[in-house]
């Protein structure tokens, strides 16, 4: 990003959404942040559009006095940039304390001093809000004239593992993320990000690009863009080496034998991928018995019964992601498609703009960053039980999406005959990591579109009236795990929804129905408030609220109980319910 | 007004946007509010990136209105 992009976005006033919620964040370091704060603010402006960004970024000059300051803000998160300097002044250009070997014992011993504090300090912060920490990028003073730069100096090895083991301790840490700084090494040269001019002159020591790539790092942390849920992969020369129709079943290879190793590779990322609950799927022109007797090879790294749905015949791969996304019932902007031809590249992308279209690379020097690109896609801090069953119930939902049961009494039926039971978990502890990625991730079903931070969420639920309800499906095929998520406020005889999401594998079931029913129940209210707002996506919801409306709402609306109960539907779910606090 | 100065403008209503093109022409760190030493650095970072040059620092101090910065980029 240019400084003149970040300070338009910065500086254009944008209209606030009704809905929109405060984002806090300390950007904390010991020197002046200047152009930083500028990417930083612009780049979590565009993750996150339906918040109102505000960013404390201290007092220049000391990290850990401005640590310490933050106790008195209320944040939702912390973006921690710690520098040389912060170890010890000595460390910097701006310092005229002194260089040289008499000085190198003392600032070891106090370098190790001041990385303690930092410490103490930041795991105490992150007990408030979630920590980003990026360790000192920029290169060592040359402390020591009699060694030459090319030489790796004692103090400078010394100096550098205490900084390591600093961010060894960090880590450990769950609520405390470390910038890697191995990415920062691939995107912004070590040689380009020190401005010697800038730093003395304003006391900003990066260069521009180099403040650019450090604000994206630290967004990206703070605000992890949602995880990608699905991948559709090509198989001649994508998921193996060679044309299975021309060389035969036999002879496609993914080994270090036939020179198609990186095919391997992909292939156990796929696996391993698969295992973290990604859908995987198959889009390729082939002939379907000729695949079939690849599938069947033993030594596949990929096992073939984690593959839903197999797309293998002769037409356009647009058609196959098509029916694949509809198979699984997600949108095309969670879905990414590998392939080796540009042309079947270009095809799909031009019949899915929002699916991420991805070249399996022809030379093996660059299955590395193939690989690192999905990693950044799917990486996910956690994967829960949703995530293992995931594919199971996608299968499983055949008989319901696809067995034709297309007329009211027929859906009636087969409900009856599901034994499905919704356990609804309700009260301000109800928060946990599934309920949270459910409300971040959820377009279709979704009320508003609002997304919250963990802190931004567990400080609405400290509100008085306010409670978070969540709802666990299973029915005669399998359960589905949490698939929905109702946070909202109630007083005496009113309520009012703020957010509601469901998740898509849940449709069909007629689990909208039973929320609010039992919302009704359980709050005895007359009617219900719903902060509704209409997105680009939440199409499936507006039509719910239609067919109880007669209309589809266009803003906030209130649903009376007597309408509600008069176009509701025929319920066989049994409810079961816990409370926790 | 040619391409340069449009240029030229357009870097200083990145940085001053609430102050009309008019005003920019005449801008003058000693009579235009808010312009500091930290707009002063922000300006030249704008105007190296728009231009693709580098700023030496001892020059700054010179760059402390647009004519001046105007006259800057023309001579080079």
């Amino acid at each position: 990003m240019r400084l003149s992009e970040a300070l338009t976005i910065v500086r254009t006033p944008v209209p606030t959404p009704a809905t929109a919620t405060p984002f806090s964040l300390a950007l904390m370091c010991g020197f002046t942040p200047l152009h930083l704060e500028t990417f930083v603010n612009a780049r979590l402006r565009i993750a996150l559009p339906r918040h109102e960004v505000t960013i404390h970024s201290g007092v220049y000059g000391d990290l850990a006095d401005n640590l310490e300051r933050t106790r008195r803000e209320s944040l939702d998160a912390a973006a921690i940039v710690v520098e040389w300097s912060d170890l010890d002044s000595r460390l910097g250009l701006r310092s005229l304390g002194g260089w040289g070997e008499s000085a190198v014992a003392d600032i070891l011993d106090g370098a190790a001093r001041r990385l303690t504090r930092l410490q103490h300090l930041i795991v105490e912060l992150s007990s408030r809000c979630g920590v980003v920490v990026s360790l000192p990028g920029l290169g060592l003073p040359p402390l020591q004239p009699t060694v030459p730069t090319f030489l790796a100096s004692s103090f400078a090895l010394r100096v550098r593992d205490l900084v390591s083991a600093f961010a060894v301790r960090l880590s450990g840490y769950d609520r405390i993320q470390i910038v890697n700084p191995e990415w920062i090494d691939r995107a912004s040269h070590p040689a380009d990000r020190f401005d010697a001019g800038s730093e003395l002159l304003s006391g900003f020591p990066y260069t521009i690009s180099h403040a650019s790539v450090l604000s994206e790092s630290l967004v990206r942390l703070i605000q992890r863009p949602p995880p990608k849920k699905g991948i559709i992969t090509d198989l001649d020369d994508t998921l193996w080496k060679g044309i299975v129709g021309e060389i035969g079943a036999a002879n496609v290879s993914w080994s270090l034998d036939g020179h198609a190793h990186m095919h391997g590779v992909y292939q156990a990322l796929l696996r391993s991928l698969a295992e973290m609950g990604v859908l995987i799927a198959v889009a390729s022109k082939n002939d379907a018995a000729v695949v079939d007797e690849v599938f069947r090879r033993p030594d596949l790294v990929l096992p073939i019964d984690r593959v839903f749905p197999v797309e293998v015949h002769w037409s356009a791969k647009s058609g196959s992601v098509d029916r694949v996304l509809q198979a699984w019932n997600v949108g095309a902007e969670s879905v990414v498609f590998v392939d080796d031809s540009p042309s079947e590249l270009a095809e799909v992308q031009a019949a899915h703009p929002a699916v991420e279209c991805i070249r399996f690379p022809r030379a093996p020097r660059d299955i590395d960053r193939l690989i690192a690109r999905l990693r950044d896609l799917f990486a996910k801090p956690l994967i829960t039980e949703e995530d293992r069953i995931r594919l199971d119930s996608l299968r499983r939902s055949g008989p319901i999406a696809s067995a034709g049961v297309t007329a009211a009494e027929d859906i009636s039926a087969f409900h009856q005959q599901a034994s499905s039971v919704l356990t609804f978990t309700t009260g301000k502890n109800a928060l946990d990591a599934r309920a949270l990625e459910l409300v971040n991730k959820t377009n279709q079903f979704n009320l508003n579109g609002q997304r919250y931070t963990d802190d931004g969420l567990r400080r609405r639920l400290g509100e008085t009236g306010a409670f978070l309800m969540k709802a666990s499906y299973a029915d005669k095929y399998g359960p589905l795990g949490v698939i929905t998520v109702v946070i909202g406020h109630a007083g005496p005889g009113t309520l009012t929804i703020d957010s509601w999401v469901m998740s898509c594998r849940a449709f069909s079931r007629r689990i909208e129905y039973a929320c609010l029913d039992h919302l009704f129940r359980r709050f005895d209210v007359a009617q219900i408030d719903f902060n509704f707002a209409v997105t680009d996506r939440n199409k499936p919801l507006r039509d719910f609220f239609a067919e109880l409306l007669s209309h589809e709402p266009a803003s906030a609306f209130s649903l009376p109980r007597q309408m509600f109960h008069d176009r509701s539907v025929p319920l066989f779910h049994t409810i079961e319910e816990n409370v926790v606090g | 007004m040619d391409d340069l100065e449009r240029r030229l403008i357009q870097c200083f209503a990145i940085v001053f946007p609430d102050v009309p093109d008019h005003e920019i022409r005449q801008a003058d760190a000693t009579s235009f509010r808010g312009w500091d030493s930290l707009a002063t650095v922000t300006l030249i970072n704008v105007v190296e990136e728009e231009f693709q040059l580098q700023i030496d620092v001892e020059e700054i101090g010179e760059f402390l209105s647009f004519p001046r910065f105007l006259e800057y980029l023309r001579s080079r």
